[in-house]
């Protein structure tokens, strides 16, 4: 089936437009070459390698993007990034895609990533570092599987890899406004 | 006076943001003005004889045309005043599409700023006074910078003529980085076998002197009559008496890197740089030279036969009268081990330049044409060609198009089938641009005929594995991943300028953009001359270009300097600076400012000595009028009193 390109599918434009504008990339200036593809320590899983991912937005498939496998899954390693020869940040470019299909409450198949993410970002937003204990104690409540590797506890208490207590920072409210900014002032 | 306003519309270029007819209205509220139009083509053949019938009928004495730059049509409103029967210089230009229209959107304040230029322009023309060039000799003999295939073919061209020409090159020897080819695209040509004849045929031409081992050292003086310091370096070798028997190269003891091999195998500290070199004249390196570093060892000289060593010999310096001057310096690859650590950087042997490769594929390169690869000399099966190194890459600096990688890497996919029958080749290519007469069909042909596989996409990395090497890239047509085990990998380098392009371009005081490729003074309609009247370009220092586009600008450049020498003299600006003598104080700081030497001491009947200007060497570049503590040096056509009048205007 042909694709529909950006001018025909109803705000395709705006949402590559809304990620070039948070994110500071240049979607328009890439042009194919594939070389964040080749070393892209992702694409194994990916549905879309990244220059496919740059290709769709260009041509405004954005329900194609943010519902992509790569959309949810990419780690943000960078390669991608490091290698681009128009200095594009690839990885920003994923990165915003994956926050506005967040905004839209797309949850996508990779449900547990997805919460992982989430869970990590609202710990992070709240304590202003990890607290592993909640963070795992969270997840596995939401994820319905609450005595998940609950064996493992004593042993990791033991060694003190977590706490109980959430850690204390100075300037948490630094921390607050890095999310704010980012988030562009919402939730 | 008599003024008269012509306002151009350059059909919407002017009028879509310019209201003409309020600036003709504002032009006939002026004092003076006793006509102005608005033309919608001024330049065209009706718009110009409407110019010459309102001077005829009206009587006008002066004129401004308020139009587009001076630079595009400053020579055609001179003539055209000129034919209607005024002075031509009684003509000013104000520019109101590039410095106004094509730069502004709001209407209103476009037409504003078009009517305070249209009546700057007015200012200054009423304080106009008749000028009169002069014509100065020029110096019927070329300068031609570079002998590479364009400095060489417009040498030819230019001798051909009947013009002395003097061929000043660098190296050792002609030919260029043409020489160093093993074939040539799309007719697989073998390089140097059309090459060579050209360059014995520069060396033999009556009219042409070549000057090798020489650079351009200073410039001075302006078209028709340049003045040249040439620095002819010493080698150490004389040669006159030199014969080219090699029996020095073949003796001496001190190893040195092999320039014309890009540093395939190795040279000699006294060498001919290949065996199709001309002059065949050996040349001896001081810095590789074992008696220039440890002062022991004239070996060369005691076994050549015809005496022709002389480690006494030093650099001197020539100075010649040119009329005109060809640049054609070329170019050198992009030196790619900085900018690329994710292709090992130089550190893996086998990942090769294409020029290195072409080395190893020529019959006159350090194997005889048989390709080894540099870590074990084993023949290699794998070869990988990647395109757009340091090309097309704005992460390292060079967004630029090299326009001839995807050839040439087509020709080395070819030649490495021919050379090597179970070979395979990879390309990998971003946009294969081959839009040159036959080059479509040829990298078609390394495809079809000769198995190379293409693969869309950009090389990310290649690492070492078991004395291999792995290319990782990407093929985007199947949007995958790709791993090739490879045995060679040959990089497509990009274009970069000749070392010392920048400082050439100072000296001979033309423009060049940032990559050091010199400026033609207009992109379609001048493209072979500079900014500086009499300095022309060949190939590729102006920007990447294959041979036949090279030959081509030669031949142009040519053509051009036939041009202008075939006439006996120049007509000069009379636009030219004119010292108040009454009021000159005899100090002289114009004289020492001057880049012309267009200043001279004259005596007054009174005994004074004041300051004269040489109208014939005087340039107009109006540093003297600085220069000058009682300001009575001005510039014809740009008097303080021009420029205060426009700025009042302006302020007013």
């Amino acid at each position: 089936m042909a694709i529909r390109v950006s001018s025909t599918v109803p705000g395709g434009a705006d949402v590559v437009a809304d990620i070039e504008r948070r994110s500071g990339e240049r979607v328009s200036a890439c042009y194919q070459c594939g070389r964040c593809t080749s070393t892209c320590t992702g694409a194994f899983a990916f549905d879309y390698p990244p220059h496919r991912i740059m290709r769709m937005l260009q041509l405004g498939q954005v329900d194609e993007v943010l519902n992509s496998r790569t959309a949810q899954i990419c780690y943000d390693c960078m390669t991608c990034s490091t290698r681009c020869p128009m200095n594009i940040d690839v990885a920003n470019v994923i990165e915003h895609a994956k926050m506005i299909a967040d905004e839209r409450g797309i949850e996508g198949d990779e449900k547990e990533i997805r919460l992982f993410r989430l869970a990590f970002l609202k710990n992070v937003r709240r304590h202003g570092r990890l607290h592993e204990a909640r963070l795992l104690t969270w997840i596995n409540f939401r994820s319905f599987r609450p005595f998940n590797d609950l064996s493992l506890v004593p042993l990791i208490l033991r060694r003190k890899k977590i706490h109980i207590v959430p850690p204390r920072i100075k300037n948490r409210q630094e921390v607050h406004r890095i999310f704010r900014e980012i988030n562009g002032g919402d939730k | 006076m008599r003024i008269g306003v012509f306002v151009c519309e350059c059909g919407t270029n002017i009028a879509a943001t310019v209201s003409t007819g309020k600036v003709v209205d504002a032009a006939l509220s002026m004092r003076d003005v006793l006509h102005a139009e608005s033309i919608q083509y001024t330049c065209s053949d009706p718009g110009q004889r409407a110019v010459i019938d309102a001077i005829q009928k009206k009587g006008l004495t002066r004129v401004v045309i308020a139009s587009c730059s001076p630079r595009m049509h400053e020579n055609t409103f001179r003539r055209t005043v000129g034919r209607a029967g005024l002075n031509a210089y009684m003509m000013e230009m104000v520019n109101i599409r590039e410095h106004c229209s094509w730069i502004h959107s709001d209407i209103d304040e476009a037409t504003d700023k078009a009517i305070d230029l249209m009546q700057k322009g007015v200012a200054r023309v009423r304080r106009q006074v008749p000028l009169h060039s002069t014509t100065v000799p020029v110096t019927k003999r070329v300068l031609v910078v570079g002998g590479g295939v364009a400095g060489i073919q417009a040498a030819l061209d230019i001798a051909d003529a009947g013009l002395p020409v003097t061929l000043v090159e660098r190296g050792p020897s002609i030919g260029g980085n043409m020489a160093r080819l093993d074939k040539t695209f799309p007719t697989l040509d073998c390089s140097s076998c059309i090459l060579t004849p050209r360059m014995v045929e520069a060396a033999q031409h009556e009219n042409i002197e070549l000057m090798v081992s020489s650079e351009v050292e200073q410039v001075r003086g302006y078209i028709g009559n340049f003045d040249v310091d040439i620095r002819r370096k010493a080698t150490c070798v004389d040669a006159e008496k030199c014969t080219g028997c090699m029996i020095c190269q073949e003796k001496c003891p001190g190893k040195a890197p092999d320039e014309f091999n890009a540093g395939v195998g190795q040279s000699k500290a006294i060498s001919i740089p290949f065996p199709q070199a001309v002059p065949l004249v050996a040349a001896l390196r001081k810095e590789h030279c074992r008696l220039f570093i440890k002062g022991k060892c004239s070996v060369c000289k005691k076994v050549c036969p015809a005496d022709a060593i002389d480690y006494e010999q030093e650099d001197r310096i020539e100075t010649e009268k040119f009329g005109a001057i060809v640049v054609a310096t070329g170019y050198e690859l992009f030196d790619w081990r900085e900018s690329y650590p994710d292709y090992g950087g130089g550190q893996y042997p086998d990942v090769v330049t294409a020029l290195q490769y072409e080395r190893m594929l020529s019959a006159s390169g350090p194997n005889g044409g048989h390709v080894q690869r540099p870590s074990d000399g084993k023949e290699p099966k794998n070869v990988v060609f990647i395109s757009c190194v340091g090309s097309r890459d704005e992460s390292v600096g060079r967004p630029l198009c090299c326009s001839v990688g995807c050839m040439y890497i087509a020709k080395q996919a070819i030649l490495t089938k021919e050379h090597i029958p179970d070979s395979q080749s990879y390309v990998f290519y971003i946009d294969i641009r081959a839009g040159g007469k036959g080059y479509e069909e040829f990298t078609r042909r390394a495809q079809r005929d000769f198995g190379a596989i293409y693969l869309r996409g950009r090389v990310g990395k290649i690492y070492p594995s078991n004395g291999n090497l792995v290319v990782m890239g990407t093929d985007t047509l199947s949007a995958e991943q790709v791993e090739i085990d490879a045995d060679l990998v040959v990089l497509a380098t990009g274009f970069a300028a000749a070392e010392g392009a920048g400082e050439l371009a100072r000296k001979l005081n033309i423009s060049y953009d940032q990559y050091e490729f010199f400026s033609e003074s207009h992109p379609k309609l001048r493209p072979v001359e500079t900014t500086t009247g009499g300095v022309f370009l060949a190939g590729a220092c102006q920007g990447p270009k294959d041979i036949p586009d090279t030959v081509a600008q030669a031949s142009a450049s040519a053509a051009k300097v036939i041009g202008l020498l075939s006439r006996g003299e120049l007509e000069t600006s009379p636009m030219v600076a004119a010292v108040n003598q009454m009021r000159c104080t005899g100090c002289f700081k114009c004289r020492d400012v001057c880049p012309y030497g267009a200043i001279e001491a004259v005596e007054l009947r009174d005994g004074r000595e004041v300051a004269n200007v040489i109208d014939s060497l005087c340039q107009g570049c109006g540093v003297c009028n600085v220069a000058c503590p009682p300001a009575v040096i001005s510039l014809k056509g740009y008097t303080d009193g021009q420029l205060i009048a426009e700025t009042m205007e302006l302020l007013r």
